[in-house]
C-alpha cells in the first residue's frame, strides 16, 4: 500500500511540475510591441516575407518573387517607372543614357550607356558588360534565352556558346559607350524583352554558374546575403546614384524570410514579426486577416483558363466549346476558388493591356449550352479533364467537370503532379482533351500571349504551350504580321483586339479569372506608403513606416 | 562478435546499394519527368532543351547517369537538385539534419519518460481503475494519424485557445536554429515534439506493461521481496532493468527510421525544414537527385540502427545467440 | 482368503442418454473462440467496427434519403434550409471588401450535418462515403498482405535454402527502405504516367503499394513462426509418415501459423487504414472522384481555421476504427494464447 501512495505522490510532483513549466512559458511569451513611426522617408528595416523564389543571379531568375526583389538591384538598359497605374508600364531609360534609335526596317536598335556608373563592388561599368550578359544567359542556358535568339548571331552562338565567342548582333564600344543590337528578323515586343532582368549588364567575364546574390549589381540595392530557402538580405548600394525614373529607395536594410505555408506567414504579419507578407490567404481567413492588418489587392497581369484541343473529340466542334463557354459560372468561381479575389474574365488579354476590349461573347446560359451539345451529338461523350495537384487548380478543375456534366458530357477528372503537368499536356501523344491552365505574363506585351499560347505556327509536338493545339490561317497570319510593328499604337492595338475577338469565337479556351494577389500589411506600415508598380508588385523602394 | 558484425556491415552495404538502384529505377519509369525541360523554362527553343540535356548528361545511358549520380553524391558531392541548381543536394541534408534531430531527440525524451512512467503505474496499480484507463489513453495514442493529430494541435494552439495564457507562446509553425536563439527553438518544437511522441508513449507504454507484467511473475522478483526490498528498489533495480530488452530493440528501430525521415508527416504540418520534408518536398516535384540522397539517408539509418540493435539484444540478453 | 477387490467397487452407472453420448475434445479453435466471446471489451469493440462499417456502406442511404445531397462534382450554387430559412451554401465573406467565402458550418440537421466543404458538398455524407474507400482499401490491402505474406513465408521457411536466402533478401530491402517513402515513391510514380496502365483513379493502387510495403512486417513473424514449427515433433511424425511437402504445408503447418497471422490481421487493418489516409493527405493516395477520410481532412487543411469539423469528423471516424481494431486484435491475441507476447506491429 505505501508503496502505492509513493508513486502517488511522485505523480502529484510531476504535474504540479509540469504546470509550472507551461506558466513560466507563457509569463516569459516573446511579446512584440509595434514600431513607433519614424522619419517617414528612410527607415531601418523592412521585414518581408515571401513564399519562394528561384534564384538571385539575374541570367536565371525567372519568377515573380525573384524580380519583386532583384528589380531594385540589377538595372537594365531600359526600366519601367516606379508608379502606378497604367503608366507602370511606360518604358524608360535605365542604364541606358535615353530610348534608342531604332532603324527604318526595326532591325537595328542603338543605345548609349549612361556615363560615370559603378557596380556596387565600385567598378566601372562598361558597354560590353551587356554583351556578356547575354553571352552569360546562353553559356548557363538560362531560363530566359529563347528570347534573345532573334538578336543576330545569337542563333549561331547558343549552338555552341563558349566565354570568347562572338555574338555579331551585339556591338559595342567601351570608350563611347555605344551599344548597337541588329536582329535577324524585326521583333515589335524587343524593347519589352531588353527591359527583362535577363538583359541586366553584369561584370564582364562573371562565371556562368549560378550565383546567387554575389554579383555585384547597379540599382539601389545589392544582396548583403542569400541563405537557400530560407532568406535573404538587401542592403543599400553606396555606388548608386539615383536618377529621374529610379530612386533611392526608403528602407536601409531589406530581410526576407521565405515561408511556404501561407498561414504562417500571415500570422507572422499579424504578430509583428514580419512587415509584408505576399502570402495567398486562404479565402476563409481574409475576413480575419483584413481586420488584424493592412490588406491590398493587386491584379497582375495573368488569365485562368481551360483549354479544349480543338484535335479532339468532342472539342472538335466548335458548338461543344462554345457550350462548355456557355455553361461556366465565372462570377460564383472567383466566389468558390479564390474568396472573391478575382474578376471574370472572357478575354485571352487581361485587362491591364491597352488593347484590352472587354468581351462578353458567351453570357452565362446553362440551358443554351445544354442545346449546343445536343445539335452537335456530344450527349454523353467520354472526356477526360486534366489538372494539376495543386490546391486551386484541383478546385477549379473539381467545378468545371461538375460543369461538364452537368450540360450532358461524361466528365472525370485526372490530376498529375505538379512536376509533370505541362510537359504531359504539352505532348501530342497524350491526347488531351481539356483541362486547366494559366498563363502569367512574362513581359508587358501582346505577343507574349498571343504569340506563345495561340499562335498555330508555333505548335510543337512536345513541350507545347498551345495546349488548345489552336491554328486558324486568318489569326496565325495577322499575329506574324503584327509580330513587326515596332510600337503598341492605337492602329496597332485595334488589330490586337480584332485577333482577340476573333480568337474567341472560335473558342479554343474558356478563359474564367484575372487573379488578384492579396498583400498584406502590418498595421504600422500607413496605407499611403503602399504602393503597387503594375509589374512588379509592391514597390518595396517607395515602402514607408 | 567481430564476424558478425562484419558481416552485418556487409549486408548493410548490399542493401544500401540495392536500394539506390531500386530508387532509380522507380524514377526512370516516370515518363514526363523531363529535367531538361523544367530547366529551360516557360518557353523553350527545342535547340535550348537539347543543350540542357546534354549538359546534365541526361542523353546518356541508363547505367552511365546511374554512376554519374553515384558519384556526385558520394564523391565529388556536388550533386546539384533538378528544381533549383543552386541547391547543393549534400549541404541541403547536413543543413536539415539538425531539424530532424531535434525534433526526434525531443520528442524521443518525451516518449521515453513517459512511456516508462505510464507503463511502470499501470502496473502498479493494477486491478484499480488507473491501469485501464492509462491503457485505454495508450490506445487511443496509437490510433491518431500523427498528422490529424498535428492539424488539431496547431487548431488549437494558434487558433482557438491562443489568446488564453495556455497557448498565447506557441509561435508560428517554423524552425528557430538552436544556436540562433534556444529560447525560441524550444518554444517552436514543444507542440511537435508532444505530437510526435502520442504515438510512441502509447505503443511503449503498452510493451512496457506487458514486459513488467511477464517479469513480475518471475522468481527472482519473488526473492528481491521476500528479502524485504521496497516496491520501488524492486521495480527499478529489478523489474525494470530485465523488461527493457524488448523496448530498446524497438526504440533503436524507431528512432533510426524518424532520424532518417520517418518524421515526415509530422514536418509538413508544422512547417519545420527537416529531412522529411525534405524528401516531401523532392518527392512532389520529382526532384530525382534529392529523392535519392534523402532515401539512401533513411535507409542507412535504418539498416544500421537495426544492426545496432541486433548486437546490443545479443549483448543484453545472453540467450539470444547472434546468427 | 480375505477377497481385496482392487477393481472399482461398483460399476458407474451412467445417467440414461449419457452412454450413448460422445465425448468431444475441444479443439484450441474453439477454446479460443469462447475466450473471445467472454471478453466484453473485445466484442465491444469488434461492435463498434461492424457498425462503422455498416454506416460506411450504407453512405448512399444516408446521401439519398437523409441528407439529399449529391457528394460528388461541385455544388457551388447550391442552397439549403435551415431552421426554415433558404440559406447559401458558400456564403460571401464580410468585412470592407466584401471578399473571402465561408462554406456553411455545422447546421445540426440532417442537411449539412456538420456543414459543408469548399466545394459545397455535405460533409457527413463524403464522411461516409470516405469511410468507404478507406475501410475498402484498408482491409483489401491487409488481406492481401497478410495472404501473400504468409504464402511467401510458408515457401521460405518450409523449403528453406535459396528458396529462404532469396525471399528474405528481398524482405530485407524491402523493409529497408523508409515505408513511407517507399509507399509515396511507388504512389507518386505510378500516378504520373502519361498514358495510364492502369486508371489512376482506381482504388487498386493505393491498395496494391500499401499492401506491398507491409508484406515485410507479416513475413518476418510468420517465417520464424514456420521455421519453429517445422521442428515440431507432429510435423516430424508426419514426414516418417510419408507426407507429400504439399500436405505438410497444409496439414500440418498452416495450421499451427494461422493463429500468429490472425493476430495479425486486425491489427495490420489498423495499420494500413492510418497509412492510407496518410498518402491520401499527401496528395497521392486515394484521388479524385473517389473521396476517402485522409482526403477530406486534406481538404479540411485550408478551411481549418473556420471550418474545422470538415478536418477533424473524418479523423475521429480513424481514431474510433483504429482503435476498435487495436482492441480487437488485443482481444484476439489474448484468447488465441493468452501467454504469448507476440510483437506487435503499428504504424
Amino acid at each position: 500500500m505505501t508503496g502505492k501512495r509513493r508513486w502517488g505522490w511522485l505523480l502529484g510532483v510531476v504535474a504540479i511540475a509540469a504546470g509550472l513549466a507551461m506558466m513560466a512559458a507563457a509569463f516569459s511569451a516573446a511579446g512584440t510591441k509595434s514600431r513607433a513611426p519614424s522619419n517617414p522617408q528612410a527607415f531601418p528595416k523592412l521585414r518581408a516575407v515571401l513564399d519562394t523564389i528561384d534564384y538571385l543571379d539575374p541570367q536565371q531568375a525567372y519568377t515573380g518573387q525573384s524580380w519583386w526583389a532583384m528589380w531594385n538591384v540589377y538595372e537594365t538598359l531600359l526600366t519601367y517607372r516606379h508608379v502606378e497605374g497604367a503608366a507602370g508600364y511606360k518604358l524608360v531609360p535605365g542604364l541606358a543614357q535615353s530610348l534608342p534609335t531604332i532603324s527604318k526596317n526595326g532591325k537595328v536598335y542603338h543605345f548609349k550607356l549612361r556615363k560615370g556608373l559603378k557596380y556596387s563592388n565600385g567598378h566601372k561599368v562598361v558597354a560590353s558588360d551587356f554583351k556578356w550578359a547575354i553571352k552569360r544567359g546562353f553559356l548557363a542556358t538560362g531560363q530566359g534565352v529563347g528570347f534573345y535568339t532573334d538578336i543576330a548571331g545569337a542563333k549561331a552562338y547558343a549552338a555552341h556558346p563558349t566565354p570568347n565567342g562572338n555574338i555579331s548582333g551585339i556591338i559595342t564600344n567601351n570608350k563611347t559607350g555605344s551599344i548597337t543590337i541588329k536582329l535577324a528578323t524585326p521583333r515589335g515586343d524587343f524593347l519589352t524583352i531588353l527591359a527583362l532582368i535577363f538583359a541586366a549588364p553584369v561584370p564582364g567575364g562573371t562565371s556562368p554558374d549560378i550565383q546567387n546574390g554575389t554579383i555585384p549589381s547597379t540599382g539601389p540595392y545589392r544582396f548583403k546575403s542569400y541563405d537557400p530557402n530560407h532568406s535573404f538580405v538587401m542592403v543599400r548600394n553606396k555606388y548608386f546614384k539615383p536618377t529621374k525614373y529610379i530612386p533611392r529607395g526608403n528602407p536601409n536594410e531589406v530581410d526576407v524570410s521565405l515561408v511556404g505555408d501561407a498561414d504562417t506567414a500571415t500570422q507572422m504579419v499579424i504578430n509583428g514579426q514580419a512587415d509584408y507578407s505576399n502570402a495567398a490567404i486562404p479565402p476563409d481567413r481574409i475576413a480575419n486577416a483584413q481586420s488584424k492588418g493592412r490588406l491590398k489587392l493587386r491584379t497582375n497581369a495573368n488569365t485562368y483558363y481551360f483549354w479544349m484541343n480543338i484535335n479532339e473529340s468532342p472539342f472538335n466542334k466548335l458548338k461543344v466549346r462554345q457550350a462548355v463557354n456557355y455553361a461556366i459560372d465565372r462570377g460564383k468561381m472567383q466566389t468558390l476558388i479564390w474568396g472573391g479575389l478575382g474578376k471574370p474574365t472572357q478575354n485571352v488579354l487581361p485587362p491591364t493591356y491597352p488593347s484590352y476590349r472587354k468581351l462578353n461573347l458567351y453570357p452565362h446560359n446553362v440551358t443554351k449550352a445544354k442545346t449546343l451539345i445536343n445539335q452537335a451529338g456530344a450527349n454523353g461523350a467520354k472526356v477526360t479533364v486534366w489538372t494539376r495537384n495543386v490546391s486551386d487548380a484541383v478546385d477549379s478543375a473539381t467545378y468545371y467537370t461538375s460543369v461538364l456534366n452537368s450540360i450532358g458530357l461524361n466528365a472525370t477528372l485526372n490530376i498529375l503532379p505538379k512536376a509533370t503537368y505541362y510537359t504531359t499536356i504539352g505532348n501530342v501523344a497524350t491526347h488531351a482533351q481539356t483541362g486547366w491552365a494559366r498563363w502569367l505574363e512574362d513581359y508587358p506585351h501582346p505577343l507574349d500571349w498571343f504569340d506563345v499560347l495561340l499562335n498555330g505556327n508555333r505548335i510543337t509536338d512536345q513541350d507545347n504551350n498551345n495546349y488548345a493545339w489552336y491554328t486558324n490561317k486568318t489569326t496565325n497570319k495577322e499575329i506574324e504580321a503584327l509580330k513587326k510593328a515596332q510600337v503598341l499604337t492605337p492602329a496597332v492595338n485595334a488589330r490586337w483586339a480584332k485577333v482577340e475577338k476573333q480568337i474567341m469565337m472560335q473558342a479554343p479556351w474558356a478563359p474564367w479569372s484575372n487573379r488578384t494577389f492579396p498583400e498584406f500589411f502590418n498595421k504600422s506600415i500607413p496605407a499611403k506608403c503602399i504602393h503597387v508598380q503594375n509589374l512588379y508588385g509592391i514597390d518595396l523602394a517607395r515602402l514607408c513606416k | 562478435m567481430t564476424a558478425f558484425v562484419i558481416r552485418r556491415l556487409i549486408g548493410m552495404v548490399l542493401v544500401l546499394f540495392a536500394i539506390t538502384v531500386l530508387t532509380f529505377l522507380i524514377f526512370f519509369a516516370t515518363p514526363g519527368v523531363d529535367p531538361a525541360r523544367q530547366f529551360a523554362g516557360r518557353n523553350p527553343d527545342p535547340t535550348t532543351v537539347a543543350a540542357v540535356r546534354h549538359q546534365f548528361g541526361l542523353d546518356r545511358p541508363l547505367p552511365v547517369r546511374y554512376a554519374l549520380m553515384m558519384k556526385r553524391l558520394f564523391i565529388s558531392r556536388d550533386l546539384v537538385s533538378y528544381g533549383n541548381q543552386a541547391l547543393e543536394v549534400v549541404p541541403a541534408i547536413k543543413a536539415a539534419t539538425p531539424v530532424t534531430l531535434s525534433l526526434v531527440t525531443g520528442a524521443a525524451v518525451l516518449w521515453i519518460v513517459f512511456s516508462i512512467l505510464t507503463g511502470v503505474l499501470a502496473v502498479v496499480f493494477k486491478g484499480t481503475l488507473v491501469d485501464p484507463l492509462l491503457m485505454i489513453l495508450a490506445l487511443i495514442g496509437i490510433s491518431m494519424p500523427v498528422f490529424w493529430l498535428g492539424e488539431v494541435a496547431n487548431l488549437i494552439t494558434l487558433d482557438r485557445w491562443h489568446d488564453t495564457f495556455l497557448f498565447s507562446w506557441v509561435p508560428p509553425n517554423g524552425y528557430v536554429p538552436l544556436t540562433q536563439n534556444p529560447w525560441q527553438w524550444f518554444l517552436h518544437l514543444i507542440i511537435p515534439w508532444i505530437t510526435l511522441s502520442v504515438l510512441y508513449i502509447g505503443f511503449y507504454a503498452r510493451v512496457l506493461r506487458a514486459d513488467l507484467l511477464e517479469v513480475q511473475s518471475e522468481d527472482f522478483v519473488r526473492t528481491a521481496r521476500a528479502k524485504g526490498l521496497s516496491p520501488e528498489r524492486v521495480m527499478v533495480r529489478h523489474m525494470l532493468r530485465n523488461s527493457m530488452i524488448t523496448f530498446v530493440s524497438l526504440f533503436g528501430l524507431d528512432f533510426g527510421v524518424l532520424v532518417g525521415g520517418g518524421a515526415l508527416l509530422t514536418e509538413v504540418v508544422f512547417g519545420l525544414p527537416g529531412v522529411g520534408k525534405l524528401t516531401y518536398d523532392s518527392l512532389q516535384t520529382l526532384d530525382l537527385p534529392v529523392i535519392m540522397a534523402t532515401v539512401i539517408y533513411g535507409a542507412f539509418f535504418i539498416t544500421i540502427m537495426s544492426a545496432v540493435v541486433d548486437v546490443v539484444y545479443a549483448r543484453l540478453d545472453p540467450r539470444i545467440r547472434p546468427t | 482368503m480375505a477377497e481385496f477387490a482392487f477393481g472399482p467397487d461398483e460399476d458407474v452407472v451412467l445417467a440414461p442418454g449419457e452412454a450413448t453420448e460422445q465425448i468431444a475434445g475441444k479443439s484450441p479453435w474453439r477454446l479460443a473462440g469462447r475466450r473471445l466471446l467472454r471478453d466484453r471489451v473485445a466484442l465491444g469493440a469488434l461492435g463498434l467496427f461492424v457498425l462503422i462499417v455498416v454506416l460506411c456502406f450504407s453512405a448512399p442511404i444516408y446521401a439519398h434519403h437523409v441528407a439529399h445531397t449529391v457528394v460528388f462534382g461541385s455544388n457551388l450554387n447550391g442552397t439549403t434550409r435551415v431552421n426554415g430559412k433558404t440559406v447559401e451554401v458558400i456564403q460571401q465573406g464580410g468585412g470592407k471588401l466584401g471578399i473571402g467565402e465561408n462554406p456553411i458550418g455545422p447546421t445540426w440537421q440532417t442537411n449539412y450535418f456538420i456543414g459543408s466543404d469548399a466545394q459545397g458538398r455535405d460533409v457527413m455524407a463524403r464522411v461516409l462515403y470516405g469511410g468507404r474507400a478507406s475501410l475498402a482499401i484498408g482491409v483489401g490491402s491487409a488481406a492481401i498482405c497478410c495472404l501473400f505474406a504468409t504464402a511467401l513465408a510458408l515457401m521460405a521457411g518450409f523449403f528453406r535454402g535459396v528458396t529462404d536466402s532469396v525471399f528474405s533478401r528481398v524482405m530485407d530491402l524491402i523493409w529497408a527502405f523508409p515505408v513511407y517513402l517507399l509507399a509515396i515513391s511507388l504512389s507518386t510514380v505510378l500516378l504520373s504516367q502519361t498514358k495510364p496502365i492502369v486508371n489512376p483513379a482506381s482504388l487498386w493502387i493505393p491498395t496494391l503499394v500499401i499492401a506491398v510495403v507491409y508484406i515485410p512486417y507479416v513475413y518476418r513473424p510468420v517465417r520464424g513462426q514456420v521455421l519453429s514449427t517445422r521442428e515440431k515433433e507432429y510435423v516430424e511424425a508426419a514426414v516418417s509418415q510419408g507426407a507429400s511437402n504439399l500436405r505438410l504445408m497444409f496439414n500440418e503447418i498452416t495450421p499451427n501459423i494461422l493463429s500468429t497471422v490472425i493476430v495479425l490481421f486486425p491489427l495490420m487493418i489498423a495499420t494500413t487504414i492510418l497509412t492510407e489516409s496518410a498518402l491520401s493527405f499527401l496528395g497521392i493516395g486515394v484521388q479524385s472522384p473517389h473521396a476517402s477520410w485522409g482526403t477530406i481532412i486534406q481538404d479540411g487543411q485550408d478551411l481549418l481555421y473556420t471550418r474545422p469539423w470538415v478536418a477533424i469528423a473524418p479523423g475521429i471516424m480513424i481514431v474510433l476504427t483504429v482503435l476498435s481494431l487495436n482492441v480487437l486484435g488485443d482481444g484476439v491475441r489474448d484468447a488465441l494464447d493468452p501467454r504469448a507476447k507476440v510483437r506487435e506491429t503499428k504504424e
